[in-house]
């Protein structure tokens, strides 16, 4: 499969505009952090807006061959972005990492470690330009995330399962 | 999941208010009179008197001399001669233009066009024509050179240059030769015996034989079977023993075949004569290439299969392809479903006389593959050999099929029915962990009806599911068993989605959400994205149905989770234990019918892709996994929605309404009492109306 990869250089990045970067800290800090938490609808709306404006219309008329994918860390770490074996390369913070791939060419299974950091497993998609923005969780929040659980107490009973709670 | 809710209905009331495309495009296949007034001499005429066009007396429309093979041409059969016409013509002359191209999808995932006149694109599109060409895998990544997806089974048939490839590579393979078909047709199924279990039952099969062989050397019987008839306590045993030598001799003959289609992989190792997990995998592709409902066993229909020349199955599948084929370009579902031990159904006509449902999709389909010489193999293997592979790049084919029913239209009074058939709510196990069973003598059914001259009319009638007892991950983070149902009365469908996503809510268990995958070499765990779609093993399938309370005063419709949805899971639909989260599945080939027949005959908008920014993590071990959805899918919105009534059903065991609470599993250790149920969720179970979740099967 043919990669096409370039991370953009700090200057280049600054004369693409420091207003992208503004739009993308908003969509990052509002998308992700909205989501995750599930929190009111004004946040949402916001986050909706911040998300619609950067992400260009699927049906515009004339579409490049490639497409871009933004990808950068909540809150902004130097991280390593691999795709399976092969790695795309290291988030230049306060720049993100910019892939560019083939369009409609799939999706993009990616791994994203940052020192201090529990690994981030994300996916990106080639079906139009969009921008990946995770949140790192740090190790010592591990207890924090959705899907951690406290192990049982040992039974004083040996492990011998406890009868249904519930039974009609 | 409020964050999401939100999200979706402001995607939707957007869509409504700025994507009006207008009515559907009208089926090529156009109904008694109002067939187009074409100024062409060679107009197929209806028959007044049948109410069909008679192929065989239709004049083709003039051929082109040059035969310029692109898009906008079609072959039409005339005298047993194939000629390209102008595509448009014909169908303006009444004939029906059957798709034959490679690029083929269904009409929910062609490219629609929005109020403007621009394309509005289906994301899924794309990976639907690569998984049919065996050119993109599930994801839309290429597939690895020689691989087959065989996805028939879940709704994706073959493309018809795929099918070439197969009837000329079976055409000249020579491995079937050394088959013995014979022995495959002695046995009706192959009794499944676990590896660790064979060495014991070939010792205890040989032992018998040497018992029986005594017994008739004692009686000087000439055979087993005369042992059989002189000694009848010995017949039982004769019996067992035959066939389980003929089994062994079958299963044989199956390694050989499976092999002879490469339906083992190198990287599965089978062990000859062990019915091995490369045996079960390989017994499994044949069954999807096939299209066989089973489970991953040699029974019935698989030995059926199994004992067919592989032409002879090729040429099922060509059917079965052509007949998706036919029922798309026409715009039909009538099955034949609907027939009882009476017949079928009536309705009373124009004419004030009785009128039967047809089998529209048996006769389209068996009348295009007379018209067009493919109604036997040697046709069909003639046709696909004097066509180039480049030909199917844009192949269209003509036909005059038989007119559509008087009832036809472009706004049919539709409406759908679901009867939950037998219904148990008590718990299926004891507090030891045994199961006890719940037997249905009437599974649940989905019925499409239709109103026509002030009767309502069947149309089809299909298995579906209802919800049931299934694991559910609580807020503690342990999984514990909650009935999830399948709610009753009056519901509308004002949404459908092609290429759906499933957004699993929070109480999805966190293993069903992962899976391996190797990533560009690397063997690892990843979000279990083909469950969630869009996909033909996402847990809403190839395409749903949105079941609403439509809202009132002002309120937003009130969306309980439960949609009528295709699936993969072709064993929850049909086999006597399947359940559902509470959805009302179909097969996804049927559920492609349905939906693309309701959109082609009632009213309707076209939204298009529903962008989204979902994104939500979950910790699994020390590793953080984040799913992330860009689209919710793309949607169609019926203007009405079409009217849905939910039966109860009939309440068996001793409760009688659901257990709205966690149960513990039995065996699983929990670090104490149940949490309470998650308050989004209420509404899932036992159609409680106190729950407004967006939550999904």
């Amino acid at each position: 499969m043919t990669t096409s990869l370039h991370r953009e250089t700090k200057a280049s990045w600054r004369r693409s505009g420091y207003l992208l970067a503004i739009a993308t800290a908003l969509a990052v800090l509002l998308s992700v952090g909205v989501s995750a938490a599930g929190k009111g609808k004004k946040a949402s709306d916001q986050a909706k807006q911040a998300e619609s404006a950067s992400e260009p219309d699927a049906a515009s008329a004339a579409k490049p061959d490639t497409v871009r994918i933004i990808i950068q860390t909540v809150p902004p770490r130097r991280a390593r972005v691999k795709w399976g074996r092969k790695s795309l390369g290291v988030i230049p913070t306060p720049s993100p990492l910019v892939v560019v791939r083939p369009r409609d060419s799939g999706p993009l299974d990616l791994v994203i470690r940052a020192a201090g950091f529990l690994p981030v497993h994300t996916r990106a998609y080639t079906f139009t330009d969009s921008r990946v923005a995770v949140k790192l969780t740090s190790l010592s929040d591990k207890s924090k995330l959705f899907g951690y659980r406290e192990e049982p107490a040992p039974s004083p009973d040996g492990g011998v399962p406890a009868e249904p709670a519930t039974t009609p | 999941m409020k964050f999401v809710l939100t999200r979706f209905a402001a995607f939707l009331l957007l869509g409504s208010l700025g994507c009006h495309a207008g009515p559907p495009a009208p089926p090529s296949t156009t109904p008694p009179g109002m067939l187009p007034t074409a100024a062409s001499n060679s107009k197929p005429r209806p028959d007044s008197a049948t109410g069909t066009r008679t192929a065989g007396t239709s004049a083709a429309p003039t051929a082109t001399a040059q035969r310029t093979r692109d898009e906008n041409q079609a072959i039409v059969i005339h005298d047993g001669k194939e000629n390209w016409i102008d595509a448009e013509a014909a169908a303006r002359s009444g004939y029906t233009i059957i798709d034959f191209s490679d690029d083929w999808t269904p009409f929910i995932f062609t490219t629609q066009k929005g109020p403007d006149g621009t394309d509005l694109p289906n994301r899924y599109r794309r990976v639907f024509i690569g998984l049919a060409n065996d050119t993109l895998d599930e994801d839309g990544e290429p597939l690895p050179a020689g691989e087959k997806n065989y996805l028939e089974l879940y709704g994706i048939p073959p493309s018809f240059g795929v099918l070439r490839q197969r009837f000329l590579a079976n055409r000249q393979q020579t491995c079937h030769a050394s088959i013995s078909q014979e022995k495959l047709e002695e046995v009706e199924t192959i009794a499944y015996v676990a590896p660790d279990k064979l060495k014991a039952a070939d010792r205890k099969t040989e032992r018998l034989g040497r018992e029986l062989e005594s017994a008739r050397a004692k009686s000087k019987a000439a055979s087993l079977a005369e042992l059989a008839q002189k000694n009848p306590s010995l017949a039982a045993k004769v019996k067992t023993y035959e066939r389980r030598v003929a089994e062994k001799a079958a299963m044989t003959e199956v390694e050989k075949r499976l092999a002879c289609e490469g339906m083992f992989k190198k990287r599965e190792r089978h062990r000859t004569g062990v019915y091995d997990d490369a045996m079960r995998l390989a017994v499994r592709r044949f069954q999807q290439k096939n299209m066989i409902y089973e489970s991953n066993y040699l029974r019935s229909k698989t030995m059926d299969a199994l004992a067919r020349p592989p032409l002879a199955n090729d040429y099922l599948a060509f059917m079965r392809v052509l007949r998706e084929r036919v029922v798309d370009a026409a715009g039909v579902v009538e099955d034949g479903t609907v027939d009882g031990k009476s017949g079928s159904p009536t309705y009373t006509g124009e004419s004030g006389k009785p009128v039967q449902v047809r089998n529209l999709v048996d006769e389209l389909t068996k009348s295009a593959a007379e018209q067009l010489g493919l109604d036997t193999q040697e046709g069909a293997l003639d046709f696909l050999k004097r066509h180039k592979a480049a030909d199917f790049k844009h192949m269209r084919v003509a036909v005059p099929l038989p007119a559509l029913p008087e009832y036809y239209g472009p706004n049919m009074d539709l409406s759908i029915v679901i009867d939950r058939g037998d219904v148990w709510y008590d718990l299926p196990w004891d507090a030891n962990g045994v199961r006890h069973p719940q037997p249905r003598r009437h599974y649940p059914s989905f019925r499409l009806y239709l109103k026509y001259n002030g009767q309502r009319t069947l149309l089809a009638r299909w298995r579906t599911t209802i919800g049931g007892w299934r694991a559910e991950q609580a807020s503690d983070g342990y999984e514990y068993f909650r009935y999830k149902g399948s709610d009753v009365g009056s519901r509308v469908i004002r949404n459908v989605v092609a290429g759906p996503v499933w957004i699993a809510p929070e109480s999805t268990p966190i293993r069903s959400l992962l899976k391996m995958k190797d990533v560009r070499g690397s063997w690892q765990r990843v979000v279990n994205y083909d469950e969630l779609g869009p996909g033909y093993l996402s847990a809403y399938g190839l395409v749903a149905g949105y079941f609403v309370q439509p809202g009132r005063n002002g309120r937003p419709d009130w969306d309980n989770g439960i949609r009528a949805h295709g699936s993969s899971n072709y064993l929850s639909i049909y086999s006597s234990e399947g359940y559902s989260h509470g959805c009302h599945r179909l097969p996804n080939h049927l559920a492609i019918r349905l939906y693309s027949f309701i959109l082609r005959h009632r009213p309707m908008r076209v939204l298009g892709d529903q962008g989204m920014g979902f994104a939500r993590q979950f910790l699994a071990k020390d590793d953080v996994y984040e799913i992330r959805l860009p689209s919710r899918g793309y949607s169609y919105e019926l203007d009405p929605p079409l009217p849905v009534e939910v039966l109860q059903g009939d309440i068996k065991g001793t409760l009688k309404t659901p257990v709205m609470t966690y149960v513990q599993k039995p065996g699983t250790v929990y670090p104490g009492p149940p949490p309470p149920v998650h308050a989004s969720d209420d509404g899932k179970a036992g159609g409680s109306p106190s729950g407004k979740s967006e939550s999904e099967e």
